[in-house]
């Protein structure tokens, strides 16, 4: 288990530096002036060439390109991110700020997103082929086809508005959690549930099901106890990748629900053209998705002997 | 009726006669009928959006926010403008993001494919350790640094969703390519003298295409719900281009009094999204059932 663990870890650092890579190409080689871009977005309109020239020197944008990534990936590593052109602050500052609000979201988002999903798919593979089948698995595909700030506005004129039930927006309180992590879940729900329905249904076939049942087990043991436990373990990989989901989703979901969160932060740094915090933001999420598929990687290797000895 | 073909996926072309297994096996299939007759509905609707709206989507005509009535289905926006016939041409801009977007993201990748698993070695290695690393990276935060580098603007989020979609086809297209390459056929193409380019095209290629309509399919779904999910947020289309998120935008803010600005373009959505992955599904078991992925 130890050497596996070590295994993907050091598996993860040429990943972490292609992001960083990607990352920095994406912004520094596509067409766009840095520079040009965030005085237009800071200083509005009037862009002198002084001024300009002083900010690509200030940046370093006048450095040969591996001479600004190995400045960048440098910074990066002990922690500093630049400086935000809109907020005047550090960019870590701000990231890490606003980071437990959307762990917080993604985090109920996906528990959420079992709640719903497990028991749904549970249903329709013991039920297979039959009407409850049908629906159960109507409302997971309308799930996964939903725009999630289609449902978070449904939910809101529903539940905010009509019912007076819940809070529309703001981060305040555990109820105003809900609704955010309603939108958020029922998306991945809908995943979650066809993989749960397809991977019982393929255990309930097993030999040793069969075996349970002969012996005489009551059928709801020889589901918790044989089926389900065996048939929910696909399940788990599947709850990494849904994390990366749950970071896309937030981006929406802080938006309609006026969350504070990183999701909400970056979008307003693409809007109001703040590079370095873009830039932050982006790496900062994308290497939280990283390491929480690292984590559920090694969850699912705990689990399953097989996966450890398999490569 | 010939015997029913066994080749891996030359059932497509089996008994060329009657009508092709794959279309009887879809015909069965209750959703996936019902997908494509939607997805035909909306397609006929994108083609004659302007002779079907009743009124000018951009002008406008009476008050704003009106609630539904006979004179305007769907009610007014809040500039006034017929929410309907909006929606109506909305079906244009949507489908093209689909169509644009998937396209972008399918010739790059299935080139990509195609060249990993056909040549090998260092072109291999190259190509799958450049997909892994884009794979690992959540195709969202591709999508918001590519938009942020280029502005925000629809034909940016295409390029953007496009791109995103690139290593899902390229390691799609790797692996049947593997699984063909050394096949007595391609052995055959080889000996008889043909380039490899024409083999790659004409013989290797044509045995991953059913896999990647398929994959097109459920991304055409896929790009039209991102996009538009962008176009909510203020990155993509600009108004007064009539795209469903965009309009789902404007109606937030009202959404007490006039629910049905957000509404009707986030039920639009919906509906086509739910079209593209029904024909999807229903095409991937039809061409192949052992191609069922479930979840």
């Amino acid at each position: 288990m130890g050497a596996y663990v070590l295994n993907r870890v050091l598996q993860l650092i040429p990943v972490l530096w292609l992001i960083s890579v990607i990352v920095f190409a994406v912004m520094h080689i596509l067409p766009g002036d840095p520079a040009a871009l965030m005085l237009a977005g800071a200083e509005g309109g009037a862009v002198t060439p002084q001024r300009l020239d002083e900010l690509r020197e200030e940046m370093g944008l006048n450095d040969p390109l591996l001479v600004q990534y190995g400045r960048f990936l440098g910074n990066a590593l002990i922690g500093d991110l630049g400086t935000s052109v809109r907020f005047r602050t550090e960019v870590t500052g701000l990231v890490l700020e606003r980071f437990p609000s959307t762990l917080e979201l993604a985090i109920s988002g996906l528990f959420v997103a079992l709640l719903i999903g497990v028991p749904l798919g549970m249903i329709a593979a013991v039920r297979q082929n039959t009407w409850v089948d049908a629906t159960a698995m109507s409302i997971s595909y309308v799930g996964a086809s939903m725009p999630i700030y289609f449902l978070g506005l449904v939910l809101i004129l529903l539940f905010a508005f009509n019912l007076r039930w819940l809070p529309a927006a703001g981060s305040e309180g555990w109820d105003s959690l809900i609704l955010p992590a309603v939108t958020l879940g029922f998306v991945s729900a809908g995943l979650i549930s066809r993989l749960v329905r397809s991977s019982l249904i393929e255990v309930l076939g097993e030999d040793y099901i069969r075996t349970s049942r002969a012996k005489g087990l009551v059928e709801r043991i020889v589901l918790s106890r044989h089926a389900l436990r065996n048939a929910l373990i696909p399940v788990i990989t599947i709850v990494g990748l849904q994390f990366g989901n749950m970071l896309a989703g937030a981006v929406v979901t802080e938006t309609v629900f006026s969350r504070p969160g990183l999701g909400r932060l970056t979008v307003n740094a693409i809007l109001s053209k703040d590079y370095p915090l873009v830039q932050g933001c982006v790496l900062f999420l994308a290497t939280a998705y990283l390491l929480v598929n690292l984590m559920v990687d090694i969850a699912y290797a705990w689990l399953d002997p097989r996966i450890r000895y398999g490569k | 009726m010939t015997p029913p073909a066994t080749t891996e996926a030359g059932e497509i072309n089996a008994d060329a006669g009657g009508t092709p297994r794959w279309i009887r096996r879809y015909v069965k299939n209750k959703g996936a009928v019902f997908g494509a007759v939607m997805l035909g509905g909306w397609i006929l609707v994108a083609l004659f959006a302007p002779w079907i709206m009743p009124h000018d989507p951009y002008e406008t005509l009476g008050m704003a926010r009106q609630p539904p009535s006979d004179m305007f289905w769907f009610g007014t926006d809040l500039l006034g403008r017929d929410l309907f016939s909006r929606v109506l041409l909305g079906s244009r801009v949507s489908l093209q993001v689909g169509l644009i977007s998937v396209a972008l993201g399918a010739v790059p990748g299935v080139l990509m494919g195609l060249f990993a698993g056909y040549f090998g070695g260092t072109i291999d290695t190259l190509i799958s350790r450049f997909v892994d690393a884009m794979l690992a990276f959540p195709s969202i935060l591709l999508a918001l640094i590519i938009i942020a580098s280029l502005g925000p603007s629809l034909q940016n989020v295409m390029i953007a969703v496009g791109i995103g979609t690139i290593p899902q086809y390229a390691r799609l297209v790797r692996g049947s390519v593997l699984s063909v390459k050394s096949l007595t056929y391609v052995e055959a193409a080889r000996v008889v003298g043909n380039r490899p380019m024409r083999i790659m095209f004409r013989h290797v290629l044509a045995n991953a295409y059913a896999p990647v309509v398929v994959l097109s399919t459920l991304q055409v779904g896929n790009a039209i719900l991102v996009g538009s999910g962008l176009s909510f947020l203020g990155l993509g289309a600009q108004p007064p281009i009539p795209e469903w998120g965009l309009m789902s935008a404007e109606g937030r803010d009202v959404l007490r009094r006039a629910w049905w600005i957000s509404t009707f373009p986030g039920i639009a959505i919906l509906s086509v999204v739910v079209a593209c992955n029904l024909v999807g599904d229903g095409l991937r078991s039809a061409l192949d059932p052992r191609m069922r992925v479930d979840g």
